[in-house]
C-alpha cells in the first residue's frame, strides 16, 4: 500500500525529461574540465613547492621571479618579431591570392582550395624539417651549395633564426591566412564597389577606396586571429629553434617544463603558462572587439554573392606562376627535401654517390613493434577524440540554444574558452593536474586517455562553433513539428536534429581527425613512453637528431594521412563547404 | 472541445504579458479563429493549446482531459497531447520523402499500427490533399501549395482530438492562397476535426471561421460569428482592423432610448450624425462613431445639409482598383473614404454630399 503511494507521488511530480538531464550532464561535464583545467594553472603559479606537498604555501614570488628575469623579456621581444616576420609573409602571399581567386578569371580556383586546405592540414613540424634541410647554418643544402659556388667560409643563411622561424611560420599560415580573407571577400556586396563605378570611379580606385576601406575591419580581425595562432605556435619554433636556444614564448614554457638539466620548477612554469594565457586572452578580447565592428562594414552577411570578376588578361601568366611558386617553395620543397634526406644514411646534396647511396634503410629501422603502437595509440586518438568532441558540442549547442537552463550563457562562454588557450598551456595545466592533483584518484598519466580527454577540451570551441552555426540553421517548428506528432525529446533528437546535423557533424568529426592526426604540441608534454602518437615518433628523432629516420617517419605519417583527406574532401562536398570551417 | 481558463503568460526577456487573461471555448467540430495584428498573442494562445509553451497561469483542457493547470501542477507535454498542427514555415522536414514526413505521427500513435495498415492511412491522408502521386518524392522538391498540404496531411494522418493552424497560408502568393483557403476549410469541414486557427489576414478569418476571437495585447476584446464582427464591432480597434472603415471621433448629444443598439446622436467633426447608440451612453460621453466606405452613398451636386445625416465635400483622391473605385472625399478638414461601383463618374475637385446611413453608423468604445 505504501509503494503503491508514494508510486503515486512520483506521477505527480514534474516529469524529467531523459534528454535534457544527459545533454545538461553532458554539458556540465565538458565546461567541468575546461574550468579545472584552467583553475588549477592558475592555482599553482601562485603556490610554493612541490605541488601535493601538504605543507604547500603561496607565494607571488614566481611571477617576480619571472618578470625579473631579463631572458624573459628577450623570449617575449623574439616573440614579438617572430609574430611581425609571420604576419608579413603571411599576408604578403595571401591577400593576393585570395584576390586572384574571389574577384579575378584566375583558372583553378577549385585546385587553389584543394591545395590550401591540404597546405593547412600538413604538420608544420614536417615542413619545418624540410627547411632545416634546405637552410641549415651546418647541414643545409642550400648553404653548402652557395658556399661552395663563392668559396664562402659561413654559411651565408640560418633558418634558426627568428626571422627563418618567421619565415616558415609565415608561409605554413598563409593557407589559413587565405581563407579568412577569402570568405571576407566574398561576403562583401559587390554592388558598393559597382556603385563606386558607376559614380565614375575607375576599378582602381574603387578597390582603393572603397573594397579595401570596407575589407578592412575583416583584414585587422584576420591578422589578430593568425597572430593568436602564431603565438601559441608550437612545431616550427621548436623544430627550428630549440637546439640553437631560440625561443618563442611556447618553445620557452616548454623548455622550462622539461629542461635541459635539473628539475623543472612546476610552479615557475604555470606561472609562465598564465602569462601566456593572459596575452592570448587579451588577442581573443581585441579580435571579438574588431569583428564586432566588421558588419557595420557589411562584411560578413552571410548572403553568397558573385561578384565581378575582373579580367586578368596578360597579367594570367604572372599570377599563375605567383600561385604556383607559393605552393612549390611552401610545401612541395620543404617535403621534396624530406623524401631525399628519408633515403640518405646522412644528408648530402644531390649527385651520382648521393644517389648510390639511397636506399629504406631509414624507413627500416624504425622498429615494427613501435611503429604498431604507435599507429594503434593514433588510431584511438583519431576515432574517439572527435566522436567525444563531437557529442561534447553537440549537447552544449542543445542546452545553449534549446534548453537554455539558467546559466546557459556560462556554458556558451566555458565551451568557447579553449580557443584563448594556447595549446602549450593546456598541455602544461593536463600535466600538472594529472601529475599532481588527480593522480591518487584517477591514474591517467602515461594512459592515451589523459591526451584523449585534452584534445577533447582543446577541440572544443571549433566543435561547439560547428554545431551552434548548424543548430541556428534548423528552424525550431521542424522539431515542434515532431513534439506534436507524438515524439519525446530523444525521439526529436534522433529524429530530425541528428539526421539534419549529419552532415556537419560528420564533416567537422573528419576535420577534428585530421587536427588530432597532426598534434604535436599536446602529446609533446603528456605522451611518455606508452601512449605516443604518431606526431611524437618524428618529433623524438628530430630531438635526437636522427634526421634520416624523423624524415622517413614523417613521410609515412603524411602518407597514411591521404585516405583520411580523401574521406575530408567528400565529406566538405556534401556539407556544402568549398572552403574549410576554420574561422571561431 | 477545448477550453481555456484566464491564461496568462509573460516571455521570460519581455516586460509585457504576451497573453493576459485569455478564455474561450470551442464547441466540437468548430473552426474558431484567432485574429489579431502580429504582437497580440494570438501565436502564444495556439503554442500553450500545442504545450509548446508553458503559461503562467490559467488552465487548458482539450476534450475531458486537463493538459495544463496552472493551481494543479499540471503540465501535458506537446507529444503526449495528440493534436495535429501546421506550422507557418510548415516545417517539412527536409531529410525525409513525402511519405515518411506523414508517416511519423504514426510512429508514435498507440497502439502502433501495423505497417500495411501505417501505409494505408499514410497514402488515405495523401489522397485527402491530393499528394498521392507524390509519395516517393524528397519533400523539399515541392512547391509552396504542395509543402502546405503535406504539412496539414501530416497534421491529421493520426487522428488529433484538434488541430491547431498557425497562420498556415501566410507563406503562399495571394492566388494559391484564394484557392488554399477554400480547400482547406472544405476539407476541415468535411472532417469535423475541431480547429483553432490563427490569422491576421481578416479576409481568411471572415470566410472561413464559425466563430472569430478579435485579439488586442493579450486578450481578446470580441468574439462572435464573422458577420457579427464585422457588422457590431464592439469598439473601433476591432471595426478598423476588420475591413476598412470610417472613425469620427465624437460627442453623444442624445443617448438611446431602447436597450438594444437603439438609435442617438453623436457631435462629430463633420457634423452631427444619427447613430446606433448602446443604451448605457450618456449625454457628454466620448465615444468613436464608424462607418463603413461601402456604406456611404455619394452623389454628384451641392448637398441640402438640413438633411439628416448628409454631409458635403469635396473629392481629394480617386483610386482605381479595378472592381471599385476607392475615393476620399474631403469634409471639413476631415477625410472620408467612400468605395463606389467603378463606373461611378467622379474626379477629383467635384462637389458631392454624402449620405451616412443611420443602419451603418455605429457607435462604440474608444
Amino acid at each position: 500500500m505504501k509503494g503503491a503511494k508514494s508510486l503515486g507521488l512520483a506521477i505527480a511530480r514534474p516529469r524529467v525529461d531523459p534528454a535534457r538531464a544527459v545533454m545538461l550532464a553532458i554539458a556540465a561535464a565538458a565546461c567541468l574540465c575546461v574550468l579545472v583545467l584552467l583553475a588549477a594553472i592558475l592555482w599553482l603559479s601562485f603556490t610554493d613547492g612541490t605541488p601535493g606537498d601538504p605543507n604547500l604555501g603561496y607565494t607571488v614570488g614566481h611571477y617576480v621571479e619571472v618578470f625579473a628575469d631579463r631572458f624573459t623579456w628577450r623570449v617575449l621581444g623574439n616573440t614579438v618579431v617572430f609574430l611581425a616576420v609571420t604576419l608579413a609573409v603571411a599576408f604578403a602571399i595571401a591577400l593576393p591570392i585570395a584576390w586572384l581567386v574571389e574577384r579575378t578569371d584566375f583558372p583553378g580556383k577549385p585546385v587553389v582550395f584543394t591545395l590550401m586546405t591540404v597546405a593547412l592540414l600538413i604538420p608544420g613540424f614536417a615542413v619545418a624539417l624540410g627547411w632545416l634541410f634546405l637552410l641549415h647554418p651546418r647541414i643545409g643544402l642550400v648553404n653548402q651549395a652557395v658556399m661552395a659556388l663563392f668559396g664562402l667560409e659561413h654559411a651565408p643563411f640560418n633558418i634558426s633564426t627568428v626571422f627563418g622561424m618567421g619565415m616558415v611560420e609565415g608561409l605554413s599560415l598563409t593557407p589559413i591566412t587565405f581563407i579568412m580573407i577569402s570568405v571576407a571577400l566574398r561576403s562583401m556586396d559587390p554592388a558598393l564597389e559597382e556603385a563606386a563605378a558607376m559614380s565614375g570611379a575607375k576599378p582602381r580606385q574603387a578597390v582603393w577606396r572603397i573594397t579595401l576601406r570596407l575589407l578592412w575591419p575583416a583584414l585587422l580581425a584576420a591578422a589578430i586571429y593568425v597572430a593568436a595562432i602564431c603565438f601559441a605556435a608550437f612545431d616550427v619554433p621548436a623544430v627550428l629553434g630549440l637546439t640553437n636556444r631560440i625561443f618563442t614564448f611556447s618553445t620557452y614554457v616548454f623548455r622550462s617544463l622539461t629542461p635541459t638539466e635539473g628539475a623543472p620548477d612546476y610552479g615557475g612554469v604555470a606561472t609562465l603558462s598564465v602569462i601566456m594565457l593572459a596575452i592570448a586572452a587579451l588577442m581573443s578580447v581585441s579580435y571579438r572587439a574588431v569583428q564586432r565592428q566588421a558588419p557595420r562594414y557589411a562584411v560578413v552577411t552571410g548572403k553568397a554573392y558573385r561578384p565581378r570578376l575582373s579580367p586578368l588578361g596578360r597579367a594570367k601568366g604572372p599570377a599563375l606562376a605567383f600561385v604556383t611558386a607559393f605552393f612549390l617553395v611552401s610545401q612541395a620543397l620543404p617535403l621534396l627535401m624530406l623524401g631525399w634526406a628519408a633515403g640518405l644514411p646522412f644528408l648530402q646534396a644531390p649527385s651520382a654517390r648521393a644517389v648510390a647511396a639511397l636506399s629504406l634503410d631509414n624507413f627500416r629501422s624504425i622498429p615494427t613493434d613501435l611503429l604498431l603502437r604507435i599507429i594503434g595509440n593514433t588510431a584511438i586518438l583519431m576515432v574517439a577524440v572527435p566522436t567525444l568532441t563531437m557529442v561534447a558540442s553537440l549537447a552544449v549547442s542543445w542546452v545553449v540554444l534549446r534548453a537554455k537552463p539558467r546559466g546557459a550563457a556560462l556554458v556558451d562562454f566555458l565551451a568557447f574558452l579553449p580557443v584563448t588557450v594556447p595549446p602549450i598551456v593546456f598541455s602544461v595545466a593536463a600535466l600538472l593536474l594529472a601529475l599532481f592533483v588527480l593522480n591518487a584518484a584517477v591514474p591517467l598519466y602515461g594512459t592515451i586517455w589523459l591526451l584523449v580527454i585534452v584534445y577533447v577540451i582543446a577541440r572544443l570551441s571549433y566543435g561547439t562553433r560547428m554545431t551552434n552555426t548548424a543548430l541556428i540553421q534548423i528552424h525550431r517548428e521542424l522539431e515542434e513539428a515532431a513534439q506534436m506528432s507524438g515524439a519525446a525529446s530523444f525521439g526529436v533528437l534522433r529524429a530530425v536534429i541528428l539526421p539534419l546535423l549529419a552532415p556537419t557533424i560528420l564533416y567537422a568529426w573528419i576535420w577534428i581527425a585530421l587536427l588530432s592526426y597532426r598534434e604535436l604540441t599536446l602529446p609533446v608534454v603528456l605522451a611518455t613512453g606508452s601512449n605516443l602518437p604518431f606526431s611524437m615518433l618524428v618529433w623524438s628523432y628530430v630531438q635526437s637528431s636522427s634526421y634520416g629516420r624523423a624524415s622517413a617517419a614523417a613521410l609515412i605519417m603524411l602518407a597514411l594521412m591521404v585516405p583520411v583527406l580523401l574521406l575530408y574532401w567528400l565529406a566538405a562536398r556534401r556539407a556544402g563547404f568549398l572552403t574549410p570551417r576554420v574561422a571561431r | 472541445m477545448i477550453r481555456i481558463r484566464d491564461l496568462a503568460l509573460t516571455y521570460p526577456d519581455a516586460n509585457v504579458p504576451a497573453v493576459r487573461g485569455v478564455s474561450l471555448e470551442i464547441a466540437e467540430g468548430a473552426f474558431y479563429t484567432l485574429l489579431g495584428p502580429s504582437g497580440c498573442g494570438k501565436t502564444t494562445t495556439l503554442r500553450c493549446v500545442a504545450g509548446l509553451e508553458r503559461p503562467d497561469a490559467g488552465e487548458i483542457t482539450i476534450g475531458d482531459e486537463t493538459v495544463f493547470s496552472a493551481t494543479g501542477g499540471v503540465f501535458v507535454p506537446p507529444h503526449e497531447r495528440n493534436i495535429g498542427m501546421v506550422f507557418q514555415s510548415y516545417a517539412i522536414w527536409p531529410h525525409m520523402t513525402v511519405f515518411e514526413n506523414i508517416a511519423f505521427p504514426l510512429r508514435y500513435r498507440r497502439p502502433k499500427p501495423s505497417r500495411s495498415e501505417a501505409r494505408d492511412r499514410v497514402m488515405a491522408a495523401l489522397a485527402l490533399v491530393r499528394l498521392d502521386k507524390l509519395a516517393g518524392r524528397p519533400a523539399p522538391n515541392l512547391s509552396g501549395g504542395q509543402q502546405q498540404r503535406l504539412a496539414l496531411a501530416r497534421a491529421l494522418v493520426a487522428e488529433p482530438r484538434v488541430l491547431l493552424l498557425d497562420e498556415p497560408l501566410s507563406n503562399l502568393d495571394a492566388k494559391l492562397r484564394e484557392d488554399m483557403r477554400v480547400e482547406l476549410r472544405e476539407l476541415v469541414r468535411r472532417l469535423r476535426v475541431t480547429t483553432l486557427f490563427v490569422t491576421h489576414e481578416q479576409i481568411e478569418a471572415l470566410t472561413m471561421s464559425d466563430v472569430i476571437a478579435v485579439m488586442k495585447d493579450g486578450a481578446i476584446v470580441q468574439e462572435g460569428a464573422p458577420a457579427a464582427i464585422y457588422g457590431q464591432p464592439a469598439e473601433s480597434f476591432v471595426a478598423d482592423f476588420i475591413g476598412r472603415t470610417n472613425l469620427l471621433s465624437g460627442q453623444v448629444m442624445t443617448p438611446a432610448v431602447s436597450t438594444d443598439g437603439g438609435l442617438g446622436s453623436v457631435a462629430t467633426p463633420v457634423g452631427l450624425l444619427h447613430c446606433r447608440l448602446d443604451a448605457s451612453r450618456r449625454v457628454g460621453d466620448i465615444v468613436t462613431l464608424a462607418i463603413r466606405p461601402e456604406h456611404i452613398a455619394l452623389s454628384l451636386g451641392a448637398a441640402d445639409v438640413s438633411d439628416p445625416n448628409v454631409v458635403a465635400g469635396e473629392v481629394a483622391n480617386v483610386a482605381y482598383l479595378g472592381n471599385l473605385i476607392e475615393c476620399t472625399v474631403a469634409v471639413g478638414s476631415h477625410a472620408l473614404r467612400v468605395q463606389l461601383h467603378p463606373s461611378a463618374p467622379v474626379a477629383p475637385g467635384a462637389k458631392v454630399r454624402l449620405a451616412l446611413p443611420i443602419e451603418y453608423c455605429l457607435a462604440m468604445r474608444q
